[in-house]
């Protein structure tokens, strides 16, 4: 297994009237979050708010190319990007300890955080199709290229880590600073993930270096992400 | 954190506790059972509070040391509530540290706040001041900051500066507003009586009249020669003779304070002093040798005169002379009276100072801790006795901002 410190790269918020981000996604053009009461969408770009959509958003969120999920207590909300109206409703696998939400070809991925489990779901009745052990407590979870990851934060430690979508089983980790957690996460489809960082209520880029890449770490700043 | 645990923070955070309590009530991992713990203390039922948060800090893990030190603090906050005095200070002082060490600056100032508390509360009013002092109150969100002006109130009460206790009690009304916390505003608002109310009253040439606190402040001020009958002591604005532990040359000193400028007869004089109902040769040697005693005691505030049927009191620079007495004289007074100076006293060093047995003692505090005028912390040798707590000091629980969760 590899590991290496996060890169963290930008860091957005914290945004007014937002009392933290619990989740995390991107609609390709927006990056949104869950901030309790509403879901907030920025410019990743100049990192200002620029839309709110008022529905409950307590943990997860997630984006299928045309509608938002979103963890609320004990259920996911499929919400119209457009009008904001909540479509459909189905019940959350972990009953209310869930925590990440991903979306990945045709299915859900839902992180249950202490229970440290990911569970993949039937979006339109919320079977549970699957579910991947953790050895820690799960948070945000993404798929970026094909590969499933997964946040963690357990105390002062949070990080992030590639798993094996059949056995759970951790091939690769980016360790967040010190006392630096991760809440939430999505990937940009590219190179980059967008981390909530809980009731601190900002959001942080982390660059994921490639095999083939360089370390970056020692670049001075990084002023706009590489496509 | 849970999608479960963040809506029921939110609900406790716009003050609901039913409606977190109804989301988490079936679970009992960590962070539910702190949430239903603060729940619960919200609601009044500190007991159950306390089994809850003290099973929430031992399930969350060794890693989540941040958490376990809030409920820590919760946990204090309803000791404190339920004046279970005997909270370890150690195990608190240690949470803030873990609190200050990991950023979370609102919760480790809310420990910094029962811990003064508790010190004011036990009568350490140096010790609060000092530790109060570490803290800048700008930062805090409103519910912080009243609570924060209520103990700066609270000090100033107890040394009796009306005017700073005042202000900070408009500060404090101030911030409860903004808050927005109906039992915070109502208790800066029963805080305000306290300074309205009779706290004492004021025997001078034959006739009494109750006096506000700021009353006796300025009384205490001024130029008079107070016979303080709430502390026990004979004092004007410069010097202090404190007769605490002389019941005897108290009696006398205040029975000539409330007769002067006339003298007191000696029977008089015995029967205040002695309870002695008729005076024979030995009493009057006895009365002899304590006056002579109240006289050196005195010496830099008055004289105390010999006159033809007893003795009378001449305060130096003719001052006048007032006496000092609490609202009420009841059985207790004595025991009271010594308690009055805010300090926590053991029963036997109540008993000596009134030259009288442990057994009585503890029979006139179990009767004055049943009818509530005073309490007791602490058990077994090292148990301490104080009168109730000083006025202008919230009640409210005002359970850590951010809840023992992320």
């Amino acid at each position: 297994m590899h590991r290496s410190p996060a890169d963290i790269v930008r860091e957005y918020g914290p945004f007014p009237g937002a009392e933290g981000v619990h989740g995390v996604t991107c609609d390709g053009q927006h990056v949104w979050f869950a901030a309790g009461d509403k879901l907030i969408a920025i410019d990743p770009e100049t990192g200002t708010p620029v839309r709110a959509i008022e529905v409950a958003a307590d943990a997860g969120t997630a984006f299928d190319g045309q509608h938002l999920f979103q963890l609320a207590e004990n259920h996911i909300h499929k919400i119209d990007l457009q009008s904001g109206e909540v479509l459909a409703t189905i019940p959350s696998p972990g009953g209310g300890g869930d925590s990440g939400l991903a979306w990945a070809e045709g299915t859900l991925w839902v992180g249950q955080y202490r229970d440290r489990k990911i569970h993949q779901v039937d979006p339109e009745t919320g079977a549970i199709l699957r579910t991947i052990d953790s050895n820690r407590f799960v948070t945000g979870v993404t798929w970026l290229d094909g590969e499933l990851w997964h946040g963690t934060w357990e105390g002062d430690e949070s990080e992030l880590r590639r798993v094996d979508a059949r056995s759970g089983q951790v091939l690769e980790t980016l360790e967040m600073p010190a006392g630096v957690g991760v809440s939430g996460l999505e990937s940009d489809g590219r190179d980059q993930f967008f981390c909530g960082g809980g009731r601190t209520g900002k959001i942080r880029t982390v660059r994921r270096r490639r095999q083939d890449q360089p370390l970056q770490l020692l670049r001075p700043e990084v002023d706009s992400p590489e496509t | 954190m849970d999608s479960l645990i963040t809506a029921a923070a939110r609900a406790l955070a716009a003050g609901d506790p039913l409606g977190a309590l109804k989301r988490v009530a079936l679970r009992d991992d960590a962070p539910a059972l702190a949430l239903r713990g603060i729940a619960m203390a919200q609601l009044g039922d500190l007991a159950r509070a306390k089994v809850l948060l003290r099973k929430a800090g031992r399930a969350f893990g060794p890693k989540e040391s941040v958490a376990r030190a809030r409920c820590v603090v919760a946990e204090a906050e309803i000791a404190l509530v339920s004046r279970d005095l005997g909270f370890p200070a150690r195990a608190l002082d240690a949470a803030r540290s873990t609190l200050d060490a990991h950023g979370d600056r609102l919760n480790a100032a809310h420990a910094r706040h029962l811990e003064v508390r508790r010190l004011l509360l036990i009568g350490r009013v140096d010790e609060a001041e000092r530790a109060l002092a570490a803290l800048d109150p700008t930062p805090f969100p409103a519910a912080s900051r009243a609570a924060h002006e209520l103990v700066v109130a609270g000090i100033a009460l107890r040394r009796l500066r009306t005017g700073p206790a005042l202000a900070a009690l408009e500060r404090a009304a101030d911030a409860a507003r903004r808050a927005g916390i109906p039992a915070l505003v109502a208790e800066v608002d029963s805080a305000f009586e306290v300074l309205d109310a009779p706290s004492a009253r004021l025997i001078a040439s034959g006739e009494e009249r109750p006096l506000r606190l700021a009353e006796v402040e300025n009384l205490l001020a001024s130029e008079a020669l107070v016979v303080d009958a709430c502390r026990h002591a004979v004092r004007d604005a410069a010097t202090i003779v404190p007769l605490a532990t002389r019941p005897v040359l108290f009696a006398l000193a205040r029975a000539l304070g409330e007769a002067w400028p006339a003298d007191v007869p000696r029977d008089t004089l015995l029967a205040r002093a002695f309870g002695a109902t008729h005076a024979d040769d030995s009493h009057r040697a006895r009365l002899r040798v304590e006056i002579g005693r109240l006289r050196t005691k005195l010496r830099p505030l008055a004289s105390v005169d010999a006159t033809r049927r007893g003795f009378a009191l001449t305060p130096r620079r003719n001052r006048t002379v007032v006496v000092l007495a609490r609202p009420t004289d009841d059985a207790h007074a004595s025991v009271l009276a010594l308690l009055a100076d805010a300090e926590a006293w053991s029963s036997s060093a109540l008993a000596l100072a009134l030259g009288t047995s442990q057994r009585t003692v503890q029979r006139a505090l179990d009767s004055l801790a049943t009818s509530s005028r005073v309490q007791s912390f602490g058990r077994g040798r090292s148990r301490r006795w104080m009168t109730k707590p000083v006025p202008g000091f919230t009640t409210t629980l005002l359970l850590p901002a951010s809840l023992p969760i992320d």
